[in-house]
């Protein structure tokens, strides 16, 4: 017994270590969207076998040392690590034309390694308090999935354009579900993946076309201005609470405790909401910069940390943005992992890890990421964001990710996974690009077309 | 051959690289996947384990692909040093000034932020720009005309 709880722990670590590697790698690349890498790293994680904790352990530490090594590029270049970095950009594009973009990336990740551990405790606090009301939203959630697909749709940019799209998209996916079911076919990774890189597919298509392609066409490269090398006070692990004051360890653990409880909501929508919450009670305007910075980036962390372990430990369904797009491999990936609306009956994460283990695993992995990705950007960041930006072209990225397309495609469904992801990437990418359509309200489509449709057949046939 | 250059998807590529490297990480990574397919199939038992594993040497394939294409093809990006210019700071004020309104007094900060302006070398600035504030009660709108030279790059819209 106390031999298997040490092998586990033992795992845990393991593939905490893993995960803060590997993504604090990726988080140095900018634009390396959350939800294209960690989704399906994360998948591969769980087919492969590994044991419920080192797959908690590997995808937190994963997405918590990707918030700490995106402020590099996001300081010093000038361009936002990723996704969750752009409601930055605005602080730290001020900080770094004053001259001190050392100030915005030490203060960005002190900022992220005070929130990581207060969410988690937080996030299983809260937890714990909506777990009673777990049965009851297991078995209506079909049709919350349905109202928060509507809800986050009108939250986008589309607004009601969103909220109508919902419907062809929805339509698209049962023709595709019904179309390779006739072929023996069952996909869901080749849906997350369509989604996730739709972006990309789109862009390629629109290469394609004359008049598009013309309008990408660029003169000249872009020049980017890396900030110099500026030598750090305080050692090669500087105490976070002294790299802040006072008041920014106190907005940054506020901001924290309130993200990590508005699990719901659109983690990009909260940290922008978090920064407004926060600047507008600081008066003067550098300190409004730097205060803001750090609780913003402190917000990324702490939405997605409490986004995935919440709907985990509360009811085992994908009921946040987080949970439905980059977590999504935690609840959902047959043959291991699986959601069934219709009786309700699920067997992820949440039937494999009791509360504690949750609370146990989760501050491991916040830890792990925090003694990886913080000495890292602290001490390295010139460097990375220098080698990064000089070697590592985008033709190369764009090749990698050509690649895990055709990879995952046909390892999932052969030629017909492929199109799967090619069709449901163009639409979703166009319908993002046209209508604000964005990535987390197709995630909900789907969820939506594959929970709530069968429900809503279900109640018109009886 | 002159070079013709793209925004795909956040960042600028030459259209004929491109193509390249999209042909080398296709042959690449569906190579190292349909190899390792063919003999783990073989060699491990559950055939479903044997296609996880063949999917994750298909992912090592990705990266070999990308790795390839990252030596052959240069970033099509122009790196400069850059530090901030002191002349410019005072022009930072202003654009801060058009987002923000009132800038704020120094007198608010406790005094570890001080230290951290006067550490910062930025103290003196906004020293400078409180003077300029109370002494002729300056037009503010001259500073604020003055032509935003600092480039906000955001290269948002990824996704």
């Amino acid at each position: 017994m106390i031999a298997s709880l040490f092998d586990q722990v033992l795992i845990a670590l393991g593939m905490g270590i893993l995960g803060a590697v590997i993504f604090a790698a990726i988080g140095l690349i900018s634009g390396s969207d959350e939800t294209t890498t960690l989704a399906p790293l994360t998948l591969l994680v769980v087919l492969l076998g590994v044991p419920a904790p080192g797959v908690l352990t590997f995808f937190l530490a994963g997405a918590v040392a990707k918030h700490m090594t995106h402020a590099v590029p996001t300081a010093l270049l000038g361009i936002p690590g990723d996704t969750m970095a752009t409601p930055l950009m605005r602080e730290a594009n001020f900080l770094r034309n004053l001259g001190v973009p050392h100030i915005a990336l030490r203060k960005m990740i002190s900022g992220a390694v005070i929130a990581a551990l207060i969410a988690v405790p937080m996030a299983v606090l809260f937890a714990v308090m909506l777990a009673p009301f777990g049965d009851s939203i297991k078995r209506t959630a079909p049709w919350i999935f349905l109202a928060a697909a509507i809800a986050i749709a009108w939250f986008s940019k589309g607004r009601l354009a969103a909220v109508l799209a919902l419907i062809p998209f929805v339509l698209i996916i049962l023709g595709l579900q019904t179309l390779t079911g006739q072929y023996g076919v069952k996909l869901s990774v080749s849906y997350f993946l369509g989604i996730a890189i739709g972006p990309l597919i789109a862009a390629l298509f629109a290469m394609l076309a004359p008049a598009e392609r013309e309008k990408m066409r660029r003169s000249e490269v872009r020049t980017f201005s890396l900030s110099p090398d500026v030598k750090n006070g305080g050692g090669f692990f500087p105490n976070p609470l002294k790299v802040l004051d006072r008041k920014q360890s106190l907005w940054t653990a506020i901001t924290a405790v309130i993200s990590s409880a508005t699990f719901v909501f659109s983690p990009v929508a909260m940290t922008v909401i978090m920064g407004e919450l926060v600047g507008s009670r600081v008066k003067h305007v550098y300190h409004r910069l730097t205060t803001v910075i750090t609780a913003r980036n402190g917000v990324t962390e702490s939405t997605y940390i409490a986004e995935a372990l919440i709907p985990l430990i509360a009811f085992g369904l994908p009921l946040s943005p987080v949970a439905a797009g980059p977590a999504a491999p935690l609840f959902n990936a047959p043959p291991r992992f699986s959601v069934d609306a219709a009786s309700g009956e699920v067997h992820n994460l949440h039937t494999l890890l009791n509360t504690w283990e949750f609370f146990g695993y989760g501050m491991l992995a916040v830890v792990v990421a925090i003694l990886i990705a913080y000495p890292f950007t602290m001490n390295y960041a010139y460097r990375a964001a220098s080698y990064v930006s000089r070697k590592i072209s985008h033709e190369a990225v764009i090749a990698t990710f050509v690649g895990l397309i055709l990879v995952i495609g046909i390892w999932e469904g052969g030629l017909l996974g492929l199109l799967v992801i090619v069709t449901v990437g163009l639409l979703g990418g166009f319908l993002s690009r046209f209508l604000g359509f964005n990535i987390g309200v197709q995630f909900m489509g789907y969820y939506t077309a594959v929970l709530t449709v069968p429900a809503l057949v279900a109640l018109l046939g009886a | 051959m002159k070079p013709e250059l793209y925004d795909v998807w956040g960042d600028t590529v030459d259209a004929r690289h491109l193509l390249y490297a999209i042909v080398i990480g296709a042959i690449v990574s569906l190579s190292a996947f349909f190899t390792a397919q063919h003999f783990l199939l073989e060699w491990v038992a559950s055939a479903q384990m044997a296609r996880a594993y063949a999917m994750l040497v298909g992912i090592v394939g990705c990266l070999a692909g990308g790795t390839l294409s990252a030596m052959l093809f240069k970033p099509k990006r122009h790196v400069v040093e850059h530090e901030a210019d002191p002349a410019w700071r005072s022009r930072v004020l202003s654009d801060l000034q058009n987002e923000f309104g009132d800038l704020g007094r120094l007198a608010d900060l406790p005094p570890e932020t001080l230290k951290e302006l006067q550490d910062m070398d930025l103290y003196d600035l906004f020293i400078e720009y409180e003077r300029g504030l109370e002494s002729a009660n300056k037009d503010p709108a001259s500073a604020i005309r003055a032509e935003s030279s600092t480039d906000l790059v955001v290269n948002g819209g990824r996704s």
